[in-house]
């Protein structure tokens, strides 16, 4: 079924695998899965210098190689989607064999475990499917550049389910491929997530750490992962680092047990929550995995006192992110924690008004940093796991 | 029996009357928004040269215009995305893809082979005037080319340079900008036919694509030769990036052709979509009820569908004019701290001065170290913010001030500004307008600056500026156009309230783009509103396009209780009226005041920050009144100024200001000698302060090094996470 559903209709590749050549898309919650897909490739023989991911969203890859390729959708970052396909399908100097291009329905979160579902926004989940029908719709452009194309569904979120996933799409278009080595490959993708995961985290600590000792605040960003994407998120966040912030971002928060304790410990043994990963006080329906972290970290961020100042990044009428808006303002400000919301990105960068909203949060930072911190502190317990 | 198909736009009239396939006549002619007498006039003469009759023989209207004349004249309605595609699939069967652009309109029609004819796809959109004919009219009325001249410019061949193709408004502000720095008018133009055909294929194609062969239809595609030659490039270019096959021997002429009937295929396809239907459609029922429309009809419904009057009954007036008459009155007791002194100044005491240094317009407010406001000024701006500056210091100066104590800058010349006149600090826009407002209210939560260019809508939490809303893709609800439609009006921009609330009712104008704004004012005008009327009805729609249109917000209430209006237009009092109508409406018990100082809050907000420098005891950096009054500048706008860093290609101004000991740039493409310093401005980012290669070297160092020192987590997954790490290999 997966073949009739996803194949485009070729004969196996006969290449070797460690020629085969995939393309993915660097969109979307590859952002967040990056190291998986990147392992588990390399763990099926393909040569890393072969796994070839399109550039960051910018509006020339739009221009060159999406246009007139464009689905109707009103999310932004999954409209973007058709310039990253485009550019595997035409832009590669050595042609890719297989655009594989995953639908992710369910995350690897941080939060599994302690909240009710982790999945991803539909819209996200479903954009390789209608990306694809901008290049299938009067030809099949992936047939005539000899590239299979290959979009399968996976629940990264239930690890079990993967291995099956994979290996029904890639079966014909890896030559040879078993389900065992699916599996062992999936085991060495998930590894590598959390290798990479852990190594943010220890970043995101290692800046805490820094802030602690000379008492400077520092920026937390609430978005979903794909606003890393210099196209998407416009890099916001790196104009106020050029202004001598360092910035953490929800998705790589420390969450070390010492840390954990020291700021949500009272709350645990209060009773208001069972653990520290524990949002269901203020959001009991967390079914969606990225809204979830948006969540929790609105939670951290509102405590840890460095972080200062919190941003929000929202693409243009975000379904998901729109419920979300109160809430995560009400918790953010809750501790004095200056909270400036960047909602409604999409392609249009409108440079003035972002360099006013930059100076107008440095001046506001600038005056208000060091008072916030000393307030924060003093709401928390001792020992501070940033000092000792 | 003899058919009619009439074509009533938004600037012209097509008709064509046809009997058994032979056309008998036909017309277009530009209605100059008499829509109504245009068609009466054409069906004189069809009836006079023709023989038109009534009561047998049968007419089609199509057209934003056939709405309120077809039941008028016994006709029926045809859609005219719907009429234009009976046409082309009559006449080309063998077309794949069709452009239509009108006077305010553009459609786009998509044919594809189906079995048993043709499948359609149409799109039209006519909400803005980006990518319509009105876009380019307008760029070349202010570039003062005629019609018949503009008919015959180019795009073949020539530069072209950026033009903001999504806003007709923006377009001509660019247009004029090019011209300024030097860019010939030809150019200018194929700029604009470039940026009509790219925003027709960014927002009209959907995914579809097009092929060949295209027919290009409508006033603006047969007229501007450089038009079609735009379409010819870039269509030719898109099917060969594409590898779309064209037919042997097709070249640009043949696969996208431009009939000579062009601007009739509405009123054909109307002919044709009418034979089959002539059955079963009304005969045509004389021209009397049409007269009788333009004579009485109309004004009758004018009366009708009038709004209510601006002003109110004679108790809102009242009400409205003690509350909101005199801001100043009403809050110098509410803040004593912030009365304008009379008097002498006392030349000894340090004062306090702070610059709003806008694009169109420069305000100065000089500040006593209690807040009392001493002095303002402003001066218009002319295009050279140093020559502004001196301005204001000279009118500060002539005031008998002479001691400064702090020098605060605003508005967008303060970074250029701030260390050729020694100011002590540069204070961004939103936080100055919000300090003004917070010094009389200090728990206000929305503030609404509509000035000149710009309207900015500035809401607050805790005290602070938390978001914003500038209005920058679209030129539409400033103050600009308000002082426009006055002036046209030969009223003094004092009078505006006045003759506004004069008016016992007013036209309800259309929410929207500035462009359309114009020819609706005119079609107004047409049905009979006089001058007060429709400046009531302008200052009516002005809130609408300020909250709604331009910064998108449509629940006032969730937004905050009070409501601050500051900035120029908001001096003028039919402007609050509308603004306090509109938000208690949304917003019941909303507190809605005029800032006393409405056009200087941002020059006071300034000023107040820097209070703090004066306090802090150290001295300012203020250069003094006669080292700015002597500075000596000029300024460069060529080729050689513009900035290549990035793709931008931003047109950068250089300012040489001489100042004692200056090093000057003798390598630059632009020399300045020793004893000048250069201030480059224009640029959208950092980097277009630098000049050369070195330069950016050091500022790329010291970003990375900031950077390196301040990490972001991103860049590592930027940098890390879509190859193999070393960690898991």
């Amino acid at each position: 079924m997966w073949r009739t559903w996803f194949g485009t209709g070729h004969s196996g590749s006969a290449r070797p695998r460690s020629e085969l050549r995939v393309g993915i898309p660097r969109t979307l919650n590859v952002w967040s899965t990056h190291q998986f897909w990147v392992a588990f490739f390399a763990a099926l023989g393909l040569q890393p210098s072969r796994i070839v991911f399109s550039s960051n969203t910018s509006e020339e890859q739009g221009r060159n190689f999406g246009r007139g390729r464009g689905t109707v959708d009103c999310c932004y970052p999954v409209k973007c989607m058709s310039g990253h396909y485009g550019e595997l399908v035409f832009g590669q100097k050595r042609k890719v064999d297989i655009l594989f291009s995953p639908m992710i329905r369910s995350l690897p979160s941080l939060l599994s475990g302690h909240v009710v579902d982790l999945l991803s926004c539909p819209r996200v989940m479903a954009g390789p499917e209608s990306t694809k029908a901008g290049f299938i719709r009067e030809k099949d452009a992936f047939a005539e550049q000899s590239i299979r194309y290959v979009a399968p569904l996976v629940c990264l979120a239930e690890p079990v389910l993967v291995p099956r996933q994979l290996h029904e799409s890639l079966a014909d278009v890896i030559p040879g491929l078993t389900y065992r080595e699916t599996r062992a490959a999936v085991d060495a993708g998930f590894a590598a997530l959390e290798d990479f995961s852990n190594a943010a985290r220890a970043q995101s600590r290692d800046i805490l750490r820094q802030c602690a000792r000379k008492n400077d605040p520092c920026i937390l960003v609430l978005a979903r992962p794909y606003h890393m994407d210099p196209g998407i998120g416009h890099e916001i966040e790196v104009d106020l680092q050029a202004c001598g912030y360092p910035v953490l971002w929800t998705q790589y928060l420390p969450t070390d047990a010492d840390v954990m304790d020291w700021l949500f410990g009272e709350d645990i043994r209060s009773g208001d929550i069972s653990s520290p990963f524990d949002i269901s006080d203020v959001w009991p329906s967390s079914y969606s995995s990225n809204t979830n972290e948006i969540i929790w970290g609105a939670k951290v961020g509102s405590r840890i006192p460095w972080v200062t100042c919190v941003i929000r990044l929202a693409s243009y009428e975000c379904g998901m992110d729109q419920p979300t808006f109160s809430p995560v303002q009400k918790i953010v400000e809750s501790s004095g924690t200056l909270f400036f919301s960047f909602q409604d990105l999409d392609c249009t960068k409108p440079a003035g008004a972002l360099k006013i909203r930059v100076e107008t949060i440095r001046h506001y930072v600038g005056q208000h940093g060091k008072r916030i911190i000393t307030r924060k502190l003093a709401g928390l317990g001792k020992p501070c796991p940033f000092t000792v | 029996m003899k058919i009619a198909g009439i074509d009533v736009g938004s600037t012209t009239v097509k008709a064509v009357l046809a009997e058994n396939d032979v056309i008998l006549w036909q017309d277009y002619q530009r209605h100059h928004t008499r829509q109504a007498e245009k068609v009466l006039e054409f069906l004189n003469r069809m009836e006079a040269e023709c023989g038109l009759r009534p009561g047998r023989d049968i007419l089609f209207l199509t057209g934003s215009g056939a709405g309120f004349i077809a039941p008028l004249v016994g006709s029926k309605i045809i859609q005219e995305v719907v009429a234009v595609a009976a046409a082309v699939e009559k006449l080309h069967p063998d077309v794949r893809f069709v452009s239509e652009i009108g006077g305010e309109d553009m459609k786009t029609i998509f044919f594809t082979a189906a079995p048993g004819g043709h499948s359609k796809q149409v799109y039209m959109q006519s909400a803005c005037s980006g990518g319509t004919g009105t876009f380019i009219e307008k760029a070349a009325k202010k570039l003062q080319i005629g019609p018949d001249e503009l008919a015959a410019m180019r795009h073949t061949g020539l530069s072209l340079h950026k033009i903001s193709s999504k806003c007709g408004i923006f377009a001509e502000a660019d247009a004029n900008t090019l011209l300024k720095s030097g860019v010939p008018v030809s150019e200018i133009i194929a700029s604009l036919f470039d940026a009509v055909v790219c925003q027709n294929l960014a927002t009209m194609t959907k995914g579809n694509t097009l092929a060949p062969t295209v027919l290009l239809l409508g006033g603006p595609n047969l007229f501007f030769a450089g038009l079609q030659e735009a379409w010819r490039h870039h269509l030719m270019k898109f099917w060969a990036e594409r590898g779309v096959p064209l037919p042997e021997g097709g070249d640009a002429g043949s696969l996208i052709q431009v009939p000579e009937q062009a601007l009739y295929y509405a009123s054909l396809g109307c002919i044709e979509v009418g034979r089959a239907e002539a059955a079963s459609s009304p005969t045509y029922a004389g021209r009397d009820r049409l007269r009788w429309w333009i004579d009485k009809g109309q004004h009758e419904e004018k009366a009708k569908q009038g709004g209510r009057a601006l002003a109110g009954d004679a108790t809102e007036m009242a009400e409205f004019r003690l509350r909101y008459g005199d801001p100043k009155r009403t809050f110098g007791l509410r803040a004593p701290s912030f009365r304008r002194r009379d008097g002498p100044p006392d030349a000894e005491q340090a004062v306090i001065i702070g610059c709003d240094l806008g694009s169109t317009t420069s305000k100065a407010v000089v500040l006593s170290q209690d807040s009392d406001i001493l002095f303002s000024c402003y001066s218009q701006s002319r295009g050279n913010p140093i020559e502004d500056a001196q301005l204001l210091m000279r009118q500060i100066r002539g005031a008998g001030f002479h001691t400064v104590g702090a020098l605060a800058l605003t508005g967008y010349g303060k970074d250029l500004l701030n260390d050729i006149l020694g100011a002590d600090m540069a204070v961004v826009e939103t936080v100055a307008h919000a300090e003004a407002a917070r010094h009389f209210f200090p728990d206000v939560d929305v503030i609404c600056d509509v000035g000149g260019c710009d309207v900015k809508i500035m809401l607050l939490r805790q005290g602070m500026v938390v978001d914003f809303r500038l209005n920058s893709q679209c030129s539409s609800g400033n103050g600009a156009f308000l002082q426009g439609v006055a002036e046209r009006y030969g009223v003094p921009l004092e009078d505006y309230a006045e003759r506004a609330f004069q008016a016992k009712s007013m036209p309800s104008l259309a929410m929207g783009c500035g462009v359309f704004l114009q020819s609706d004012i005119v079609n107004q005008q047409r049905k009979g509103w006089s001058c007060d009327e429709i400046m009531a009805s302008l200052a009516a729609v002005l809130p609408v396009n300020v909250w709604v249109y331009a910064g998108q917000l449509h629940n006032l209430r969730s937004i905050g209780g009070k409501f601050i209006l500051q900035g120029g237009t908001h001096r003028n009092l039919a402007v609050v009226k509308a603004q306090v109508d509109f938000i208690r409406k949304k917003a019941p018990e909303a507190e809605i005041f005029v800032h006393p100082y409405a056009g200087e809050a941002g020059a006071i907000g300034a000023a107040l920050c820097a209070r703090e420098t004066l306090e802090s005891g150290s001295p300012s950096r203020f250069r003094g009144f006669e080292l700015i009054d002597a500075l000596d500048y000029q300024s460069t706008t060529s080729k050689d100024t513009v900035c290549h860093w990035c793709a931008c290609n931003c047109q950068r101004t250089f300012v040489d200001v001489q100042i004692p000991g200056a090093e000057g740039r003798p390598w630059s493409k632009v020399p300045a000698a020793p004893g000048w310093e250069r201030v480059i401005s224009g640029n959208s980012c950092p980097k277009g302060m630098v000049e050369d290669a070195s330069e950016l070297r050091l500022i790329k160092q010291e970003l990375e090094e900031k950077r390196r020192e301040r990490p972001n987590v991103a860049d590592m997954v930027r940098d890390r996470a879509f190859r193999q790490c070393k960690a898991t290999v």
